[in-house]
């Protein structure tokens, strides 16, 4: 691997974290304050896709413009849902089963929706901007990449602001610290949940129109993200925005970097064995279950345990 | 032997071999080929629906991993078919070998619990799916095709299925009225004081695992030698891990015979209903799904307990569902 090529890749990786983080921030929200394990999330992520390609189709909207109009939509669409289902759920301090096979019964009912509606073959949002090159000295990207990377930096960091410096995230933090302390206080427990729901959807709509001008996408779409998403909010400790975008590095690089580092193995003799590009789906997948067993409290929770025993 | 003493107790007792005796002399009234092929579905899915069961249900372990020994059953059916084995020798090497893989994958991940341990089951699934398509002595992604020297027989294949449901029922019968079973039970209402009670969870765990998983491999074995072909994205696909899943909880979470309902309904609505309504099959799973949980956790057999106004007699699994379902308690201790 050259210098130049691993430049590319690098730079590959770090857009693609950018994504990735956006795309887990949603869940990350609603599963801190609610523990509520959003398989639905999936079905979101899909809904997003489409919404800016109608957007762009019918309205000849940007689908970037799509993206942020996504917000406001799917804000009422996740209240809405929490309205509908999600309130019913029996109160519970930790993850339950009953709300992951719940959100899971309501994924496939979005899916369904989108195979009624859109039919089984992928679709990809086509601007002029999808395939023109950036040249950034001797690396080259696609302007749409660019693009994307941008608007999910800055929904983060809006994010991050209206977390540490409004009510809102203060109760939202309150909840996700200890929520039985936070009743006593007299944090609005459903109000903030409802909110909650509301903000990480739209969230999931956003990413899932961003993730729609990069990838083509069917009504299965959102599955791989799903995990990937998962991944990442396990790996950045389950509740916090800066632990979401770290988690989001580490997988872009573990992904992008997996097909070419060789790793030793034996038979008949030592050789070199290099993870073939059909495989790398199956990376994270893997990545998945040895970060639930060897981190359960993710990268930063590593760190403090470390700091602990020192 | 203590006979039952009333009219519901005999019924109880008579059901399940009236049910086996109708199903094993059904094809003497020359049924159609088509009633056959889906009974025989129907009772491939049951038995899968059972073994799920025995941990999910009994022991409380949500898994969404079992498309994968659904799918090592059929691949080492056929692989060993090919090799020469007898066909029903071939199911139990299948049964064996994903017994072994349940012990690869649950070593790992029984160390995690509830959510954790779902979501590392569908990693491992959608792992397993992406190798499977790549492996070359399979045919990778185009599928695997077994070649019987002898002319097909519906019969035999709905004999083997009738016989595999009726193993897989037997076993879980067993396991329920046994020690083994009062520990599952034990473990899906709380772990650590289980534990304290003298019983390993860890091991036990993988234990039931495996059972389960030698049943689906058995199951999976029986549909490949019928269907003669299939590929990673059927037998493998995440769709199969959800019907595996679904059927328990759409019939009854935790009872041997809420799983058998929930297999007979869903492989028999499946059946007609990817013929009539392609389109339509995600929706139905998903809101029967969704209404189950807000509305009946004990899926369509606490509907009929409901119907029929009677209390369950088993002390041993009482409360047990509501457990699961998060909103149960012992000795006053909320769960």
């Amino acid at each position: 691997m050259s210098l130049i090529q691993g430049l590319n890749l690098l730079i590959a990786a770090l857009l693609l974290a950018g994504i990735y983080a956006a795309m887990a921030v949603g869940m990350t929200v609603i599963y801190g304050v609610m523990k509520i394990v959003n398989l639905a999330h999936a079905g979101f992520l899909m809904l997003g896709a489409y919404f800016a390609y109608e957007m762009f189709e019918r309205f000849h909207i940007d689908p970037l413009l799509g993206a942020v109009l996504a917000l406001p939509v799917f804000f009422l669409f996740g209240m809405a849902v929490h309205w509908l289902l999600v309130r019913w759920l029996p109160k519970s301090d930790t993850p339950s089963l009953p709300s992951l096979l719940l959100m899971f019964g309501f994924w496939l009912v979005l899916q369904n929706f989108g195979y009624v509606i859109w039919g089984n073959d992928d679709r990809s949002i086509t601007t002029p901007r999808t395939l023109w090159p950036v040249n950034l000295g001797p690396v080259s990207v696609p302007e749409v990449k660019l693009i994307v990377f941008a608007a999910a930096v800055v929904c983060l960091l809006i994010l991050q602001l209206v977390f540490n410096r409004s009510w809102f995230g203060r109760s939202m933090r309150a909840l996700i610290q200890n929520p039985y302390a936070a009743r006593i206080v007299g944090v609005d427990d459903a109000r903030t949940s409802r909110l909650t729901f509301g903000l990480g959807t739209a969230f999931a709509g956003f990413a899932g129109s961003l993730l729609g001008m990069i990838y083509t996408f069917s009504p299965d779409f959102g599955r791989p993200f799903l995990l990937r998403s998962f991944v990442i909010i396990v790996l950045g400790g389950l509740e916090s925005i800066s632990g979401v975008a770290l988690g989001a590095v580490v997988l872009a690089l573990v992904e992008t970097f997996a097909p070419y580092v060789p790793i030793p193995m034996y038979w008949h003799g030592w050789f070199f064995y290099q993870v073939s590009d059909s495989l790398q789906p199956a990376v994270s997948f893997g990545l998945l279950v040895v970060v639930l067993l060897v981190m359960p409290k993710g990268i930063a929770g590593l760190f403090a345990q470390k700091r602990r025993l020192a | 032997v203590k006979l039952p003493s009333t009219f519901q107790g005999w019924l109880k007792l008579l059901l399940p071999w009236l049910l086996l005796a109708a199903l094993l002399v059904l094809p003497a009234g020359k049924p159609g080929a088509n009633i056959l092929k889906l009974l025989f579905i129907t009772a491939v899915w049951t038995t899968t629906s059972v073994a799920w069961n025995l941990l999910g249900g009994m022991a409380g372990q949500v898994s969404f991993g079992f498309a994968v020994f659904y799918g090592l059953g059929a691949y080492t059916t056929g692989l060993m078919m090919h090799a020469g084995l007898n066909p029903y020798l071939s199911f139990l090497a299948g049964g064996l070998i994903a017994a072994a893989a349940s012990f690869l994958i649950g070593l790992p991940t029984f160390r995690l619990r509830g959510p954790y341990f779902v979501i590392a089951t569908i990693g491992v699934t959608e792992a397993v799916r992406v190798v499977m398509n790549n492996i070359d002595i399979t045919g990778g992604s185009s599928g695997y095709r077994i070649l019987e020297e002898k002319q097909f027989n519906p019969l035999e294949h709905y004999y083997t299925a009738i016989a595999a449901v009726a193993l897989a029922v037997a076993v879980s019968i067993m396991i329920s009225r046994s020690r083994f079973g009062l520990a599952l039970r034990a473990i899906k209402q709380d772990e650590d004081a289980a534990a304290d009670l003298g019983v390993n969870p860890y091991s036990t765990k993988l234990k039931v695992h495996a059972i389960a998983a030698a049943l689906v491999g058995i199951a999976g074995g029986i549909y490949a030698r019928r269907a003669a072909f299939f590929y990673p994205g059927d037998v493998f696909a995440f769709q199969t891990s959800i019907s595996i899943l679904l059927m328990p909880v759409i019939g009854g979470i935790g009872t041997v015979w809420g799983a058998v309902l929930g297999g007979a309904v869903f492989g028999i609505v499946e059946e007609e209903l990817v013929v009539n309504f392609p389109n339509f099959h995600l929706l139905l799973y998903g809101s029967l799904l969704i209404l189950i949980i807000l509305f009946e956790p004990d899926g369509l057999m606490g509907l009929l307990r409901r119907v029929f106004r009677r209390r369950r007699e088993d002390p041993g699994s009482e409360n047990s569902d509501q457990v699961l379902w998060g909103s149960g308690s012992v000795a006053g201790r909320k769960l």
